[in-house]
Parts: structure tokens; C-alpha cells; sequence
């Protein structure tokens, strides 16, 4: 799956931030080597200037030859407006540079977060991903496309006016040279002490992200418990924070700043006291000291200028390092490498052994459990699945019963891969799931989650997908009507047009599910699972579902979890689980017959839907 | 409900902004007015020090070195070194104000947008993607972070360096400032041609960032689903379109900043070039001396740049204007929902419910969601609602906390409009469990105490028993302090019900509402909680709605709702003598365990 990324993010692990960029920039190096080129004219043109004003004084106003006025003064302005343009040009270049960079990287970042397995979203906040993907990203931009410039020009200014001032004379030059150890140390200093607070603010923005976008999210809850007070109360806790984080930035820079402006500042000291000693002393002109003195300016802003292009460039870092991390996350569900060749070449072994025509292209829908243990990765001490050991034949029907927690949608996510077993094997059509490529298996395992996500688009958007577009109309209310969803969309006022919020909020929970199932529908996998998928939805329809889903043009083996035991009575394999583990097994007539747990259960549902007085039950 | 935003749509702006918004701005600048003169007083005679620099070196040039006084010289480094003591004092204060002062208005900001937010109604947050809202809180308000502290400083003191350069010109030759003057009208002319496009500009990339930001969120949320359906690589796409569509923006906006500099330098240079040009050739009845022609252009350059400094803030204030728009925007949408004027505080609830003849859509003109429902509860009974999904019955319960308005009779709660109470008296009062169960990151027990802020340990598992939800808890590595992450992606359906459920039962509400709090629970969990339930709902009037039946049958009172109508009601035993509607969904589902029952009896 790395072939898709820009840049393989584990050749890099240990370089600095600026050599792990690199990769990113480098189709867009001629531009900044042709913006080099014009920021050389720039600056070139800037130091012209302040000689053909010279020349205005010495030549027009003290030799007197005023003809010379006119064309001294246009040439004023062609200067100005070569170098205005240059300026832009370089600018526009950067700026583009830094566009493109950041394009390619935050490309990389989308791609990347898709990779990841389920564990990684279970720990990690929607709010902390978004800020990575923004203000970090965009933090980065800042640095590729005008940190950089600035900092050239501080560098060029700073070592071309010195060279120039050696030339003038080496002793003063070598005077002001003498600040550049302390210039490095406070640098030093000051960069080290940064790094760590600007790392601290873009955590804590992200801690702030992660507060607003819960907020958001749980506002209906919040609204019911008339908690806005306690919200806002913890918003500006952490509102607080970040300006705290902000200040504690600020102290740094008021440490530093003042010794690092003060360095630039004592140039024109040294320059006024040595240079002045020395002219005294005769050992330098004072026409000499005079151009000295105009050149000063190109060295003492740099040197002030440091410190806070040393702060832009530790925030650069602080993000380079948060982007990093997740881009060398480690997903522990990984395609095999030859996935795609071992599985074709397996399936054709099948066919010709077997006599079985197949094709690795579609999978026909068996599965296979072979004594599956299960702990997620981050709790390796709490098995969830415990020796679960069972075979489900290609194109029948497998119900699963259990308590709240006992492990349903753990087991059926082992089937999609999203996780893998601890112990044990899944295989998927006599083939380990860990073979199969990814993209293959879970286009053809379609889990319906008990959280049914919509996307902010219209229905018929939600239904086709999986699809994309590829199937008609007539398909996508084909298989609403199937997952008995096709009367109330027609209800709405723009029937399939009718746009959905995030998460389809707006909808009941039954005509999401619904929605969601119709969803999996059109994607025609081979292998169906429903979590739960009808537990909003009233019986009746329920029942109707289950008649259409059996009147499906292509098998499917169909995996449904559900606490109703009209949901599972049809199914060809019934699975009892408690606590990870099969307590029973066998179709609705044996587990009654056994008289065990899903005899209780049945029991209880059927004594409770008659009630006593109807003298159904005990 | 209003037309939904998706990220694919730039939302319209219904308004521009204009001095009025800007004024706005100063309201979060006024607290820390105090502040921010200080500062830019500081500011100031940092500047008036960096002047006199000058004036020590023509010192040393014109009297230490023809006198070959090294005592001066001294004196001079001695002045100096003073003032860049000074100077290097006042950077001090610097640093550290404008961030306070800027931070400090960000955080006001920040938090008005935030409190503002909770008091809009669902439909708000139901419209639009949420990635819209969080990039205007969070986002937005950082980008005004440099425009609001230093920008408004330094133009502060730019101006005063402005006008004092001015008043100095004109007292050395008003003909001669007059003439620097003249290209000015130029000037404004470019700032105001540039301004009106780069706000197009902005806008525009603010719209497109606005929709990045929120596909990224809806990416985030949805990344188990799209893996699901394997659909990365199209969803890859869409992204990199988004992104490209905020690059194209973008290179548009900063083309258009970026004019800006070299307009106000080459108006700079050209103004030189006139004030050498008028100044030697006597143009225009000026009349100077070299002295006055050289002071002059120094002190062109020093008015020129106030004014670039001046162009760049004028600059900045329109990118953020972009954002600002967005920003008061949020700030002005008008909860539909408030408290009226007025409105007194609901007595603690006895439980007497009444809906009469209510009528309810969700636009004027739309469908009716409700048509005529109309019933009377006296305090303690338990209402169960059952009915086709999409019937209505989640409104009618949405009503009784007066999450949406009744568009036509009312809602009263014994005897109160539930309109003309305060929102707070009457929420707090009501515990409504809703079909989305939603789970804060952080502890088991922090979930649970949201029902009860000062709820104490014991309080909490009680109401955790009750549902039988501790068991559960109890084997979480830590207990009640297990963390649950976002969303609680870590816990099944049925245990993040169970939580939910203890939440509300914890705020010991005087009405209580369960909409499908059991539908992802199983039989034996339910069977236990229903022990618990019937305690609960005694002398609490409740509303339950349920899909499965079982839930239901001890209810004192069943409305069977259909098409935004009470169709049946009576007790479970009434509407099974009626035999209509509720008796065939009764009969249905009882069938439907029974179609292979052959072996149970």
C-alpha cells in the first residue's frame, strides 16, 4: 500500500526535519532554484539604490551636472520596479513551492491516517488528526515557503555586507565579527529552549480541537443535560491552556529577544566607539567609516531578525515532528507484499484439485474459524474471544446470540481484517484473511456496524458508496427497497436528493440502520455481516427484510448479529457466546431442543412478548 | 429543516462586512485598551531612540573626529550603550505585552464563539458539517492571532511616527511636502482597487479551506466506514480535488497580497525621484538648500515607511476580514429557541403533561410532521410510544424538552407552556436518554457524573447497578476509572447504552425519557434492568418508546402513533381487545418467535 504514498515514510525515520521534507520539495526545486535567481536580482537591485542616490549627490547637487538628473532619476525607478517585480515573482515561486510541498505531504498524511487499523482510531482523537492535518500541516507551509526566503536573506545579507566591510577595513569587520559566537550560542539556547513550547502549544491545540469537535458532536447531549454551563467551563479550561502555552512562549522570546536585538543593536556601538577610535587614531579614513556605517544596516538586521526566525522555525519543527508520527504509525493490519500473486495463484490450485470454477477475483463466501484467540493489541491481558472454532459454508446464513460485551462484533471484524487473531486462524475461502489483499477482502466482506456512519451527501449519495456512481438509479432504489428503506425515502421531500447530515443526523435511528444496510446492499459483497443492524427497526419491517434479503440475485453468506431471536432463528449455524467464548451452537430447533441458554433466552422473548395473562409462558 | 451543507458547497455569506464589524473587533480590543496604549507608548520612544542613532553618528562625524576628542567619544559610547539598555528594556516589555494582549482577546473571542454555539439549537449543528464550526472556533480565531496584537500596535505607533514626520516636513518647507505629497492619491487609489479584489480572494479561500476542513473531518469520522467499503482510493481523490481547490485559492489570494508591496514601493521611489528632481530644478516655486533637499528625502523614506507598515495591516485586516465575516457571522445566527422575555422559572415538574392539539413542521411551509396530537398524563403514569419508525414519536418527545418549537397548540407541563419557562428550569428537570448514545473520552465515571456534575462516588454506582451496568464495569481493566475513548469506540453498543442509561438515571429526573435505550441491549440484561426500571419509573412520569413490546406492556397508558397521529391508546389489555394496529404488531411479533416453535412447548 506504501506504493501509493509520495514518499516512503521508513527510509527517513532518522533524519532531521529538513531532510525528511526534502522529498516533498524536491519536484519543485527548479522553481526555487529559479526563484533564487530573481531573489539574487532583488537583492542585487537593492543594494543599488543606495549608490545611485550617491550619485545624485555627488555628480548633480555638488559637481553640478543637472543633465544627468533626469536619467539618474528614471533609472531610480526602472531599479525599483525591476526589483518589485523580482520580489513578486520570487514570492509568487515560493509561495507555489510551498503549496505543491504541502499538497504531496498532506496527501501523504490522508492516505496514511486510511492505512491505519481500527486500534489506532480507538485511541486517537478525531480533533488531534485534524490538527495535524491543518494548523501543522499549514504550519509547515509557512516554514517551506517564506521562513525559507527570510532566513536566505538574513544569510546573504549578513555574509555579503561582511565580506564587503573586510574589504573596507579588516579590523573594524573583525571587530563586529566577534558578535557572531554569542549570535550562535543565543541561538543555540534559544532554539532549545522553544522546541519544547512550541511542541506543548500544538499539543494543546489539539487538546482544544479535540474538546470543541466532542462538543460538537455530543451537542444533543449536552442539550439534555443543560450542561452548556460545565462545557463552557472546561472549554475555557482548556482555552486557557492554550493561551498559558502561548505565555509561556512569550517569556521564552522576552528571555532572549531583548539579548539578541541587543547584539544587533551593539554593532553600531562597536561601530561608533572602535570605528570612531580608530579614525581618531588614524588608522582608517573617515570616508571609509562613512560607507561602513551605510552598510551596517545590512548586517545588524539580520542578527535582530534571528530570534524570531529561530521561533518560526522551531514551530516548523514542533509540527514536523506530530506530522511524523502519524505518518510513521505503524498499522498493525499490513497487505502481505505479494498478496495479489499468492492468492490468484492458490485460487487456481483450488479450481484445477477441486473441479470448482473460481476465480480469485470474487470470493465465493465460506468462512472458517479456526480455534480464534483474540486480545486487542492494547489490552493483551483480557482475551476477548476465546478458542472460537466453526465453519460457515459458502452461501449460508450464521447467527450470532450473546450478552452485551461477550465479543459479537469483535468476532465478525476479525472476518473484514480489521483486526487480526492473537491465536489461531481466519480463513476466508480456505485462504488465511492475513493473505488476502486488503482492498479485495473488505470490498467483498461487508460489515453493516452498529454505529452506522452516513456522510454528508444525498441518500442516494450514502447508498452508491460503494458503488461510486457505477450503477444507475434503478440499482440504488432496487436495494433501498430491500433493506425496506425505499418507502420512507420516497416520504422525503426530495426522495433520494434529500441530503443528510454528518453522521445522518436528522434521521431516526431505525432509518439510519436501514439506510446503512442498503448501503452494504448495493456494494454486493459476498459476505454480509449485520451487527445489529435492526435493532431500531420496528419487527414488522424486520421481518420484511429478511424475505427480500433471501430473494438477493447473487448467494451471499450472510453473518447477522442480534439479540432477537427472530433475527437468528432462520440462520443455518446458530452461535451462543458469553464471554468470548461458544457456549452453543447448532440451528433454532436444537438449541430449543437442548434446553440451554438460547432455550432461556427464547423463553423469556417469547414469555415477554405474550405477556403471563396470555398464559404462554410458565 | 433548513437546505444542508455538505462539504462540496461553499456556504453563501448573507452579509459584508463593514465599519461596523471592525468596530466590533475594537469591542474585544476595549478591555485592554489600557494595555495596548501602554505598549504602543513604548513602542513609540523605542522608535524616537532608533532615531537619535543617527544623530549621535553626524555627532561623532562632525565634531569627536575633526576634534580628535576621545573623551567625547567616550561620553558618546556611553549615551549609546544607555540607550540600547533602554531600548533593549522596552523590547522587553514588548515581547511579552503584545502576545498578552493578543492572546488575551483571541481567548475572549474564542470563548463568545463557543458559549454562542451552545445555545444554538440542533438544527444548527444538523445543517452543516461539523468541520465547518470547529475551523471557525478554533482556526479562525488564530488566524486574527498577529493582525490583532502586534498589527494593531504597530499601526498605533505608526501613525504617530506618520504624523509627527508630516508636521516636521511641513515646518521645514510646506511647498516642498505638498509636492511629496502628490503622488498619495495614487497610492490610495492602488490599496482601494487591490482591497475589493483580494477580498473576493479571501472569501473565496476561506469558503474553500471552510470545505477542506470539513471533508477532513468527515474523512476522520468516517474512516472505519470507508475501509469498510474499501473505498480509500476514491475518497483519496475527492481530498486531493479539495486540496487543490484551496491551492488554486490560495496562490489566487497571496498573487493579489502580493501586489500590494510593490506598488506602495515604487509610488516610494517615484516620489524620491520628483522631491531630487522638484528639489534641484526649482520646480514649482520650491526653492531649497542641499541640506533641506538631503533631510528631505530622509525623511520621505521615514514617511514611507509608516505607510508601507500602514498598506501591510490594511492588508492583513482585509485577509482577515475574510475570516471575520465568518466569525460574527456565527456570532449572529439567533438561537430559534430562547428563553422569552420574562420567563419565569418552572417549579420543581409534579408530572402532569398535556399536549394540545399540536401541530408541528419543521419549516413553515413543509410537511407536517405532527398532525393534532393531543393527550393528557397525570404525574407518575408511564406513556409508552410505539409505531412505525419515522411515525413522529422521537418529536413528540423532542417537544417536551422544547428542542423544537410546536408550530401550532401547545406543550404544557403542569399547566406551564413549556414556553414560557426558562430553558434551564425545564431541561434540567426532564432526563431524556436518546436514540444516539453518545460517549464523552475520559473515565466510565466521569460519563456517568455528566447526569449529575456533583454526584459522589457511591451516587454513581447506584445508578450504574440500577441498569445493570456494573457488572460490566466492574471487569474494565480500572474499573469505573477505565478509560473510554472518544465516541467509546472501545465498548460494545449495548454497554455504551447501559452508561447512557445510568447518566440519565443519576440526574434523577422529574420526567423521564427513554428513546430505544434498550435496543442493543440483550434479553438477559434487559430482563434484569426492567427490576431496576420499575422502581425508577414509579411516581415519574415517563415516556418510553420501544420497538420491542416487552418493554412496554406494564405501561399505563399506550399511544400507537402513525403518520404524526395517535391512532390507538389505551392500555396494553384495552388495545389488545381493539385488535387494530397495535394488536396486529403485537400478534406479529409474538408470531414471528413462534413461526418454529413446535419444540418449545
Amino acid at each position: 500500500m506504501c506504493a501509493h504514498m509520495y514518499v516512503d515514510q521508513t527510509r527517513n525515520l532518522k533524519s532531521g526535519n529538513l531532510k525528511w521534507i526534502m522529498p516533498y520539495c524536491r519536484p519543485d526545486l527548479p522553481r526555487v532554484a529559479a526563484a533564487f535567481v530573481l531573489f539574487c536580482v532583488n537583492n542585487t537591485m537593492a543594494m543599488i539604490m543606495p549608490l545611485l542616490s550617491g550619485l545624485i549627490v555627488d555628480r548633480v547637487i555638488t559637481q553640478g551636472h543637472v543633465s544627468e538628473l533626469m536619467r539618474l532619476c528614471v533609472m531610480m525607478v526602472v531599479v525599483t520596479l525591476v526589483r518589485v517585480i523580482s520580489r513578486y515573482g520570487y514570492q509568487m515561486w515560493m509561495e507555489r513551492f510551498g503549496q505543491n510541498s504541502v499538497f504531496r505531504l498532506v496527501s501523504d498524511e490522508y492516505e496514511k491516517l486510511h492505512q491505519l487499523d481500527f486500534t489506532y482510531f480507538n485511541h486517537t482523537r478525531t480533533g488531534d488528526i485534524m490538527s495535524r492535518m491543518t494548523s501543522d500541516t499549514d504550519a509547515i507551509r509557512h516554514g517551506l515557503s517564506w521562513v525559507s526566503y527570510q532566513v536566505a536573506d538574513c544569510v546573504v545579507m549578513f555574509i555579503g555586507a561582511l565580506a564587503v566591510m573586510f574589504v573596507i577595513d579588516w579590523r573594524l569587520a573583525l571587530a563586529l565579527a566577534c558578535v557572531t559566537p554569542f549570535l550562535f550560542v543565543l541561538t543555540r539556547a534559544l532554539a532549545s529552549h522553544a522546541h519544547p513550547l512550541f511542541f506543548a502549544i500544538r499539543n494543546s491545540l489539539a487538546d482544544l480541537n479535540s474538546m470543541v469537535e466532542e462538543n460538537i458532536e455530543g451537542n444533543r447531549v449536552v442539550k439534555a443535560f443543560v450542561r452548556e454551563p460545565y462545557e463552557i467551563e472546561r472549554f475555557e479550561e482548556h482555552n486557557d491552556d492554550y493561551m498559558q502555552r502561548n505565555m509561556k512562549l512569550a517569556m521564552n522570546s522576552r528571555r532572549y529577544m531583548p539579548w539578541l536585538d541587543g547584539l544587533g543593536f551593539s554593532l553600531q556601538l562597536i561601530t561608533l566607539g572602535f570605528g570612531g577610535f580608530l579614525v581618531i587614531r588614524g588608522d582608517m579614513t573617515l570616508g571609509n567609516l562613512v560607507s561602513f556605517n551605510s552598510f551596517l544596516w545590512m548586517i545588524d538586521g539580520p542578527v535582530r531578525q534571528s530570534g524570531w526566525l529561530i521561533n518560526d522555525w522551531q514551530r516548523f519543527n514542533a509540527s514536523c515532528i506530530k506530522i511524523r508520527r502519524l505518518l510513521t504509525a505503524t498499522s498493525r493490519i499490513v497487505e502481505r507484499p505479494d498478496a495479489k500473486e499468492s492468492v490468484h495463484q492458490a485460487v487456481s490450485i483450488h479450481t484445477q484439485v477441486s473441479g470448482e470454477a473460481a476465480t480469485s477475483e470474487r470470493i465465493k463466501g465460506e468462512i472458517h474459524f479456526e480455534h480464534v484467540s483474540f486480545a486487542f493489541p492494547d489490552e493483551p491481558e483480557t482475551p476477548v474471544l476465546k478458542d472460537l472454532d466453526f465453519f460457515v459454508p459458502a452461501g449460508s446464513k450464521l447467527g450470532i446470540l450473546g450478552e452485551t460485551g461477550a465479543g459479537k462484533s469483535t468476532l465478525v471484524s476479525l472476518i473484514a481484517r480489521f483486526y487480526d487473531p492473537t491465536y489461531g486462524r481466519v480463513l476466508v475461502d480456505g485462504i488465511d484473511a492475513r493473505d488476502w489483499p486488503l482492498d479485495m477482502l473488505r470490498s467483498q466482506v461487508n460489515v453493516v456496524a452498529q454505529d452506522t456512519f452516513l456522510f454528508s451527501d444525498t441518500i442516494g449519495g450514502n447508498i452508491g458508496f460503494g458503488t461510486r456512481g457505477g450503477r444507475g438509479d434503478h440499482f440504488i432504489q432496487h436495494m433501498a427497497s430491500i433493506a425496506g428503506a425505499d418507502d420512507f425515502i420516497r416520504s422525503m421531500p426530495e426522495g433520494y436528493d434529500t441530503i443528510v447530515g454528518e453522521r445522518g443526523v436528522g434521521l431516526s435511528g431505525g432509518q439510519k440502520q436501514r439506510l446503512s444496510l442498503a448501503r452494504a446492499l448495493a456494494d454486493d459483497p459476498a459476505i454480509l455481516i449485520m451487527d445489529d443492524t435492526t435493532s431500531a427497526v420496528d419487527m414488522e419491517t424486520e421481518a420484511e427484510i429478511q424475505h427480500h434479503l433471501q430473494e438477493l440475485d447473487t448467494a451471499k453468506t450472510i453473518v447477522t448479529i442480534a439479540h432477537r431471536i427472530s433475527s437468528v432463528k432462520d440462520a443455518d449455524l446458530i452461535l451462543v457466546l458469553e464471554h468470548g467464548r461458544i457456549v452453543e451452537r447448532g440451528t433454532h430447533e436444537e438449541l430449543v431442543a437442548a434446553h440451554g441458554r438460547y432455550w432461556e433466552i427464547y423463553r423469556k422473548q417469547l414469555g415477554l412478548q405474550s405477556g403471563q395473562s396470555q398464559g404462554y409462558g410458565e | 429543516m433548513a437546505q444542508r451543507n455538505t462539504f462540496r458547497e461553499d456556504e453563501e455569506l448573507e452579509e459584508q462586512i463593514n465599519v461596523h464589524d471592525l468596530l466590533r473587533v475594537a469591542r474585544y480590543l476595549k478591555p485592554y485598551l489600557g494595555r495596548v496604549l501602554r505598549v504602543a507608548l513604548v513602542v513609540v520612544l523605542m522608535s524616537v531612540i532608533a532615531v537619535t542613532v543617527p544623530y549621535l553618528t553626524k555627532v561623532m562625524i562632525d565634531e569627536t573626529i575633526p576634534h580628535r576628542d576621545l573623551r567625547q567619544l567616550g561620553v558618546l559610547v556611553g549615551i549609546l550603550a544607555a540607550l540600547i539598555v533602554l531600548f533593549e528594556c522596552g523590547m522587553r516589555y514588548r515581547t511579552l505585552e503584545i502576545t498578552r494582549v493578543g492572546q488575551l482577546m483571541l481567548k475572549d473571542m474564542r470563548r463568545d464563539l463557543f458559549t454562542h454555539v451552545q445555545s444554538l439549537p440542533f438544527s444548527y449543528f444538523d445543517s452543516r458539517p461539523h468541520g465547518k464550526i470547529l475551523i471557525r472556533i478554533v482556526n479562525y480565531v488564530n488566524t486574527l492571532s498577529d493582525t490583532l496584537s502586534s498589527g494593531v500596535i504597530n499601526v498605533i505607533a505608526d501613525v504617530f511616527t506618520f504624523l509627527i514626520t508630516l508636521v516636521v516636513m511641513f515646518a521645514i518647507d510646506w511647498r516642498m511636502t505638498l509636492w511629496s505629497l502628490v503622488l498619495f492619491p495614487l497610492l490610495l487609489l492602488w490599496v482601494r482597487v487591490l482591497q475589493t479584489f483580494q477580498r473576493r480572494a479571501y472569501q473565496k479561500l476561506s469558503n474553500k479551506q471552510s470545505n477542506l476542513n470539513a471533508y477532513i473531518h468527515e474523512s476522520i469520522a468516517g474512516v472505519k466506514t470507508t475501509q469498510t467499503f474499501a473505498q480509500e482510493r476514491a475518497q483519496f481523490r475527492t481530498f486531493q480535488e479539495q486540496q487543490n481547490d484551496v491551492r488554486t485559492a490560495w496562490m489566487k489570494a497571496v498573487h493579489i497580497q502580493f501586489l500590494m508591496w510593490p506598488g506602495v514601493q515604487t509610488i516610494a521611489t517615484m516620489t524620491i525621484a520628483f522631491i531630487y528632481y522638484a528639489g534641484i530644478m526649482g520646480f514649482g516655486g520650491v526653492s531649497v538648500s542641499t541640506g533641506v533637499l538631503i533631510a528631505f528625502v530622509g525623511y520621505a523614506n521615514n514617511f514611507w515607511n509608516p505607510v508601507i507598515d500602514l498598506g501591510n495591516f490594511y492588508n492583513q485586516l482585509i485577509t482577515c476580514s475574510a475570516y471575520l465575516e465568518r466569525i460574527f457571522e456565527t456570532l449572529d445566527v439567533r438561537p430559534e429557541i430562547t428563553d422569552r422575555p420574562g420567563a419565569a422559572e418552572l417549579p420543581p415538574i409534579k408530572g402532569k403533561v398535556d399536549f394540545n392539539d399540536v401541530v408541528f413542521r419543521y419549516e413553515p411551509d413543509g410537511r407536517n410532521i405532527l398532525n393534532l396530537v393531543d393527550f393528557h398524563i397525570e404525574p407518575g403514569e408511564t406513556v409508552a410510544l410505539v409505531g412505525p419508525t419515522g411515525a413522529g414519536k422521537t418529536t413528540i418527545v423532542s417537544l417536551l424538552s422544547r428542542f423544537y418549537d410546536v408550530s401550532e397548540g401547545s406543550v404544557t407541563i403542569d399547566g406551564h407552556d413549556v414556553r414560557d419557562v426558562t430553558l434551564d428550569s425545564l431541561r434540567r428537570q426532564m432526563g431524556v436518554m436518546l436514540q444516539d448514545t453518545f460517549i464523552f473520552s475520559g473515565t466510565v465515571r466521569e460519563n456517568i457524573r455528566y447526569g449529575k456534575l456533583d454526584a459522589t462516588d457511591e451516587e454513581i454506582e447506584a445508578a450504574a447497578k440500577a441498569v445493570r451496568a456494573h457488572e460490566f464495569i466492574m471487569e474494565l481493566p480500572d474499573g469505573y476509572d477505565s478509560v473510554v475513548e472518544e465516541r467509546g469506540s472501545t465498548l460494545s453498543a449495548g454497554q455504551r447504552q447501559l452508561i447512557s442509561f445510568a447518566r440519565v438515571l443519576l440526574a434523577d429526573p422529574r420526567v423521564l425519557v427513554l428513546d430505544e435505550a434498550t435496543s442493543s441491549i440483550d434479553t438477559r440484561t434487559e430482563e434484569a434492568l426492567q427490576d431496576g426500571l420499575r422502581h425508577l419509573l414509579k411516581n415519574r412520569t415517563s415516556f418510553i418508546i420501544a420497538h420491542r413490546l416487552s418493554t412496554i406492556e406494564n405501561a399505563h397508558e399506550i399511544f400507537y402513533i402513525d403518520h404524526g397521529q395517535i391512532v390507538e391508546h389505551g392500555s396494553h389489555e384495552e388495545l389488545l381487545r381493539q385488535r387494530g394496529a397495535y394488536y396486529r404488531l403485537y400478534e406479529s411479533q409474538y408470531a414471528m418467535i413462534r413461526a418454529h416453535t413446535g419444540a418449545v412447548d
